[in-house]
């Protein structure tokens, strides 16, 4: 479905040093897949997210969705952002409808289909609040409702939960799980935690910063449906994964501050 | 509104203080050129009678309303310019400084003598006063809209022309709104000052008349009128901008924004 091969880029800084985010990265996302990227701060996840979602143009290497190569932002994908992203001056529903609206969908339809989301989301009666008016975890599921309003092949969503407190979080990773198990689109999710990452992912895609690549995909051999009963069992496999995701990650950090601490200054 | 009616009381009683003051000192002091609190509402209710005033309001208005325009029709787009490209802001941040820093009042013999002492270079002042509020604050009123929209937008397929329509303009709107309430207050100002300095017309004649024949209770007047006047756009301004941006009073957004109201 998602094809990457060779990703390669490079910033400047504002002190004009070049910082390479992602060098040589490859990746695959099948059909209908729940894939989680997890790595360090710093590794490049948002940045391979965001070349995904054609916002930012990457120096080398090719992303192609079912064989196209994406050029830009494009209908079949839509994203979530870690900040929620809303207009703050338009009401719910006008913030649902927004991509259909981009797209020339006429105002009745959009409406439509914007309130259906909403209600789906399980913010009824709130149509016409305004995002100041609602709780963060209201906002994103807003956020949400407006990516899948645009009905995407693959949705986007970076740290969607991370600017959330706990227990919202908790409720939101089930509605998503819930959705995602009804619906099956195919989702690339960032993440720095490794309990959402296996909570979540069919596969979790790990991350190394200095290269940014992923370094290792792990396969998540939890039943699903997830969502039921407060999710799954976080003893056993759950553990297991969150445990071993863990001990790459703080060697990955580790071998970072060797590497710092080892440069000559 | 309920915030204005609360804050009612309040006004009316520093108000009362300094009428009461006025015509505490008035009469203190004595005079004709000084005319009590009282005396002065008298005069201004007479002089509301006379034609003369009405001749004089229409005649600086008519700067003040084209003045304005133009510097609305300018300034905002040119503001939105520059807030959204910052390569133009090499070019234009040395002119706004110097409109920013000039006293104005400096460069309207110039403009006499550029533009003749008529009603074009009456607005022309009027104009060069208040656009620079206007610029300022719709420039700063693009460069406070959180760039993640912008992102957001371009993520769901839009194109420049629709980042500006659907998030830049509606983002700009409380401090364009700030700008132009803040450049209203200039324009009265510029409108007046060119009368009494240059070009004796309008409400600036008519004050520079009463001056020069001694009438001291309708220069009182005029003034009065003159503030009242100005006192009814601002707070005409304030509506619209409540009115408009009721939004940005949801969120913090604009907490920092110069001159904003709360």
């Amino acid at each position: 479905m998602i094809e990457i091969h060779g990703l390669s880029k490079t910033f400047t800084d504002r002190r004009g040093d070049t910082v390479t985010a992602l060098d040589d990265a490859r990746l695959d996302v099948a059909e209908n897949e729940f894939l989680t990227l997890l790595g360090p701060s710093g590794c490049g996840k948002t940045t391979l997210l965001k070349c995904i979602a054609g916002l930012v143009p990457y120096d080398s290497g090719t992303i192609e969705i079912d064989g196209r190569p994406i050029q830009g932002p494009g209908p079949d994908r839509a994203m979530v952002f870690q900040n929620f992203a809303l207009l703050p001056w338009a009401s719910v529903v006008d913030n649902v409808a927004f991509g259909l609206r981009l797209r020339g969908v006429a105002r009745a339809e959009r409406e439509e289909r914007a309130r259906e989301l909403v209600a789906t989301m399980g913010l009824a009666g709130f149509e016409k609040k305004l995002p100041g008016e609602l709780s963060g975890g209201m906002q994103q599921r807003v956020g949400i409702a407006r990516a899948l309003a645009v009905q995407p092949q693959v949705l986007l969503m970076d740290e969607p939960f991370g600017a959330v407190d706990e227990q919202t979080r908790r409720l939101l990773q089930e509605e998503l799980l819930a959705l995602w198990e009804e619906q099956r689109p195919t989702v690339v999710f960032v993440t720095h935690s490794m309990e959402e990452a296996v909570l979540l992912g069919d596969r979790v895609a790990l991350m190394s910063a200095r290269p940014g690549r992923v370094a290792e995909l792990v396969p998540v051999d939890l039943p699903r449906p997830r969502a039921r009963g407060g999710g799954p069992d976080r003893s056993g496999v759950y553990a297991e994964l969150t445990a071993y995701l863990w001990d790459r990650l703080r060697e990955m950090h580790e071998e970072h501050r060797t590497v710092r601490t080892g440069a000559p200054a | 509104m309920t915030r204005l009616n609360a804050r009612l009381p309040y006004q009316i009683l520093t108000f009362a203080l300094f009428a009461a003051a006025w015509e505490l000192y008035a009469r203190a002091r004595g005079g004709l050129l000084l005319p009590g609190f009282f005396e002065t509402l008298r005069a201004t209710g007479a002089l509301l009678a006379e034609p003369e005033l009405w001749r004089a309001l229409y005649v600086s208005n008519q700067a003040l309303v084209l003045g304005f325009a133009i510097a609305l029709a300018l300034g905002i787009p040119l503001g939105i310019l520059l807030g959204r490209f910052r390569t133009l802001e090499r070019y234009a941040d040395v002119w706004l400084n110097i409109l920013l820093v000039t006293p104005m009042a400096a460069i309207i013999p110039l403009l006499v003598m550029w533009t003749g002492i008529g009603l074009t270079s009456r607005t022309a002042l009027v104009t060069v006063f208040s656009i620079v509020m206007v610029i300022v604050n719709s420039r700063a009123g693009v460069r406070q809209v959180d760039p993640s929209l912008i992102e957001m937008a371009r993520s769901f397929g839009a194109r420049e022309r629709e980042i500006f329509t659907r998030v830049l303009l509606p983002g700009a709107l409380p401090a364009v709104m700030t700008g132009v309430r803040l450049g209203l207050g200039r324009a009265v100002t510029g409108m007046v000052i060119v009368e009494l300095l240059m070009i004796s017309d309008g409400v600036g004649g008519l004050i520079l008349e009463y001056r020069g024949l001694l009438k001291a209770p309708p220069l009182y007047a005029t003034i009065v009128i003159i503030l009242a006047e100005a006192l009814l756009l601002i707070s005409a301004a304030r509506w619209c901008e409540r009115r408009l941006t009721h939004w940005s009073r949801t969120t913090a957004t604009r907490a920092n924004l110069a001159g904003s109201p709360k």
